[in-house]
């Protein structure tokens, strides 16, 4: 991991240091537009460190020409020109980079809060690893920089991390369940159900660390040891999480008790489409009737409302899922459980659901 | 759209904390739109005969800052199980998290503040309720500038908020006042308390402030870095407001000791920080099941209740004003005029919860009539206990008798009155009248029960209670009760047109003899 970027910007104030030590920012010219970008975008805050504002700004601009949905060297470059006194110019640039954040899909509700982080991260991996120059004895700068590795999704290296938090805090309960995600993730479901359970022997009552522990007994087929996980994590969750609630009970198949968690979720975030959508499954596996279905406006999940609403076929849905989850949520719309078992990742809902109904 | 979260007591925290508090109160509700915004105060631990702290400065609030405040208030005796652990006599989390649990539900967003805080919008004309209610979800902080000590004070109107803004705009351009200090992540900035918008659905899934750090300091990191962990960022929100900070560094508060100052640590609720949860405190954060009062500055205000109190229990007065005496041979005359001393006995009650429960013995069935009138009229729900041993057949809604061995285990309160039994409301006052042998026997059956109420306080307190309760005597100055009073109570030396003295029990009932004998023997040593 690049350690150039912040630990020698925060050392650029010490003269010889600054003229001796000129960092490098591996990528920098590499044609990858994402390494590129991402070594520009430290190189930028380098300089913006070392009081080199405008030549920052150069390179914000290069890192957004390269990667337009580049929030946090938007949020830099906004941060740049207003200190420039250009409040006025920065001013899109702030509003964008929130817009960007805001718009990325985060994980379900039940699982582990690690899921549902927005944003390349870049700035917090290097300011994390920055505090490691300092923090010798602190297990938290390790476990962020591996979160962090989690959301890029490279799990084997946010092993490493939580492996050398780990090593500050033995036995720390938080920290082995983020281990168990990692291997989780890794595909190593037995060491992964291991970290879990050393997790859940100090927290037994755990939601986040018992989903885990759910995931990984599914994908090893042990989908009995998983709905009972899932059991205990629906009843450990509070009711005022009901989105929560509401997935555990979707994974379980457990269409009756779904229903009104998700009328509670709809009701403390109408616009997010997902929680409709799935009213609609429940309604339907309840053979309830339903109003007429709207269609949300824009892309994904439109195609399933239309499907709902008989304004579209299982042909037009498949041909509109452009990505294995949205064709595992097509797979699924459609009732196609044993496709959607073969092909879904175990920590979709949808991959449960269908178990859970193939089991029946 | 969003909830404010200070806490406080009334005390003296800092230097020139009310003026600091006033203008910080009323630049806070100033930057408020939304009819669901409220600023929550947690008066923490305040003692029970003080008012709370946005009640002792009330008169320099703006209206639109009374209309948004709520108080809550947390007695001594909800803090006294924490007291053998810290030094501290306000504590943060816990008081932040007793403000969550009863933040107002349709809020999306917490405001985590200080009560020296004033927050600017950028933009001359938005309010903080506009630019969150366009917030994406999210974690969000901002710098905080600083104000030299001698600006706010010397030029600062308390009640002229939006001048105050306005002043701030200037200054900060005129005196460099914005200087943005950033922090390690996930800190990001320095003093980062007095500014932290969370989503209060956040807030609750993390099970709120960590409740466990009652030594001061780092409860704003310790939240930062949890949330860093929740959410993956700490956002900024410079863009769109600047908070600055008045300065109070002249003096230094009590959590400020310079380098022995003693403090959470620093490692353990920061860089060891694991999770953004605490499972330990998941069900019991914020106390949720604990009765916390709630007061309000725009109505049903102690002075509303004191006047509404009096109302019922004493007429105005007839003459421009009248006479008493504190010549020495007087000193036995126990004749005293109730309606001038009534306002006094009401003042001291009126700070305590509604539902206490208050014993009255006295002397004087008027006395016990009119207080009875003056206790529901103030809003009081709790009964006034009237021990059957005091024999004065008073009728009254509020008033339940009983034995007084029973009714001491179910009292919140004291009170003892030690007047003439036979004097009658409009008998002239101290001019010399002897007691009658009624009267003798009756005070003789007030103060045994007195020495008895005081002198087994400890060992009478209902179930569970661990604060000491207070004794109110009427009619124990500058007469033969002051030394009976202070022999078991430690209370002030009070005016004697008050009439009325108050404390808690002393450890060790005092007698004026020993006091003498102990004057002696340190002029002999």
């Amino acid at each position: 991991m690049a350690k150039q970027g912040f630990l020698k910007s925060a050392l650029a104030g010490v003269g010889l240091l600054r003229k001796a030590n000129a960092p490098d920012f591996p990528g920098i010219d590499d044609p990858d537009p994402e390494r590129q970008g991402q070594a520009l975008f430290r190189r930028g805050r380098y300089r913006m460190r070392a009081g080199g504002i405008e030549a920052a700004v150069k390179d914000f601009d290069r890192a957004i020409e390269l990667l337009p949905d580049y929030a946090e060297a938007r949020a830099s470059r906004a941060e740049c020109l207003d200190m420039l006194g250009h409040a006025e110019a920065a001013r899109p640039d702030y509003a964008e980079a929130r817009r960007l954040w805001a718009a990325e899909r985060t994980g379900a509700p039940d699982r582990s809060y690690i899921w549902r982080q927005q944003g390349r991260l870049t700035f917090e991996i290097e300011s994390y690893e920055l505090a490691l120059e300092r923090i010798k004895t602190g297990s938290y700068p390790h476990s962020a920089v591996g979160n962090a590795l989690m959301a890029h999704g490279r799990p084997a290296e946010a092993l490493k991390a939580y492996e050398r938090a780990l090593k500050i805090k033995d036995k720390d309960p938080a920290l082995l369940a983020l281990k168990g995600e990692a291997l989780s993730a890794m595909g190593r479901y037995r060491s992964a159900v291991d970290a879990f359970s050393a997790s859940l022997k100090a927290v037994p009552r755990a939601p986040e660390v018992l989903s885990g522990r759910a995931v990984a007994y599914a994908a090893l087929g042990r989908i009995d040891k998983a709905n009972v996980d899932w059991r205990r994590q629906l009843a450990a969750l509070p009711e005022h999480q009901p989105a929560a609630r509401a997935c555990v009970a979707l994974r379980l198949g457990a269409w009756a008790e779904a229903l009104p968690e998700l009328e509670r979720a709809i009701g403390k975030s109408p616009d997010d489409p997902y929680w409709r959508l799935y009213r609609l499954t429940a309604l339907k596996r309840l053979d309830r009737p339903f109003d007429p279905v709207e269609v949300p406006p824009g892309g994904w999940p439109a195609p399933l409302f239309a499907l709902h609403a008989g304004k579209a076929t299982a042909e037009t849905v498949l041909a509109a899922a452009t990505t294995e989850g949205r064709r595992v949520e097509a797979l699924f719309q459609l009732e196609r459980f044993k496709e959607v078992v073969e092909i879904a990742p175990p920590s979709m809902i949808e991959y449960a659901a269908a178990r859970n109904q193939l089991g029946r | 759209m969003f909830s404010v979260i200070i806490y406080g007591r009334n005390d003296t925290h800092g230097y020139n904390l009310h003026k600091r508090a006033a203008i910080s109160f009323n630049a806070l509700a100033e930057v408020m739109s939304d009819p669901d915004d409220e600023i929550l105060f947690v008066d923490y631990n305040t003692p029970d005969d003080h008012p709370t702290f946005p009640e002792a400065i009330a008169d320099t609030l703006t209206d639109k800052a009374r209309q948004h405040m709520r108080i809550l208030r947390v007695r001594p005796e909800q803090h006294v199980h924490l007291k053998s652990r810290t030094h501290l006599v306000a504590l943060e989390s816990q008081s932040r998290n007793v403000a969550l649990r009863r933040s107002n539900p349709r809020n999306r967003w917490i405001l985590y503040t200080n009560t020296d805080m004033l927050l600017v919008p950028r933009t001359e004309g938005e309010s903080l309720s506009e630019i969150l209610g366009a917030l994406p979800d999210g974690f969000y902080q901002i710098p905080r500038f600083e104000i030299p000590e001698m600006l706010w004070e010397a030029a600062f109107d308390r009640k002229d908020a939006a001048g105050n803004l306005a002043k701030l705009r200037d200054w900060s351009v005129r005196f460099h006042l914005n200087q943005v200090v950033h922090n390690f992540m996930p800190m990001k900035y320095d003093a980062l308390g007095d500014f932290q918008a969370v989503l209060r659905e956040d807030m609750f899934a993390v099970h709120g402030f960590d409740e466990s750090m009652i030594l001061g300091w780092h409860c704003d990191s310790n939240l930062a870095a949890r949330m860093a962990l929740y959410r993956g960022r700490v956002d900024t929100l410079m863009d769109k407001a600047f908070g600055y900070h008045c300065d109070h560094t002249r003096v230094a508060a009590a959590n400020n000791k310079g380098r022995k100052t003693t403090m959470n640590s620093h490692d353990k609720y920061i860089w060891n920080v694991s999770s953004p949860y605490i499972p330990e405190q998941a069900e019991t954060w914020g106390w949720p099941d604990a009765r916390i009062e709630e007061l309000r500055l725009d109505r049903d205000t102690a002075y509303e209740r004191y006047v509404a109190g009096l109302s019922q229990a004493i007429e105005p007065a007839t003459v421009p004003f009248t006479n008493t005496s504190v010549e020495w041979h007087l000193f036995d005359d126990l004749t005293y005029d109730l309606r001038h001393t009534l306002p006094f006995v009401c003042d001291q009650v009126l700070t305590y919860p509604k539902s206490t429960s208050i014993l009255v013995a006295g002397c004087r069935a008027d006395f016990i009539r009119r207080f009875a009138a003056a206790w529901r009229g103030m809003g009081f729900t709790g009964p006034v206990l009237v021990p059957q041993e005091v024999g004065l057949a008073v009728d009254d809604p509020a008033i339940r008798g009983g034995r007084f061995g029973d009714l001491l285990k179910r009292a919140d309160l004291f009170m003892f009155e030690f007047g003439l039994t036979t004097q009658k409301i409009d008998d002239p006052v101290r001019v010399g009248r002897e007691e009658t042998l009624a009267d003798r026997r009756q005070l003789k059956t007030v103060e045994r029960l007195f020495r008895r109420a005081a002198s087994t306080e400890g060992e009478t307190r209902p179930k569970g209670r661990q604060t000491p309760r207070r004794l109110i005597g009427i009619n124990v100055i500058f007469n033969k009760y002051w030394p009976v009073f202070t022999d078991y109570v430690g209370a002030n030396i009070n005016p004697f047109c008050a009439q009325v003295l108050a404390g808690i029990p002393l450890a060790e009932p005092v007698t004026m003899k020993e006091k003498v004998i102990l004057k002696f023997k340190k002029k002999a040593g």
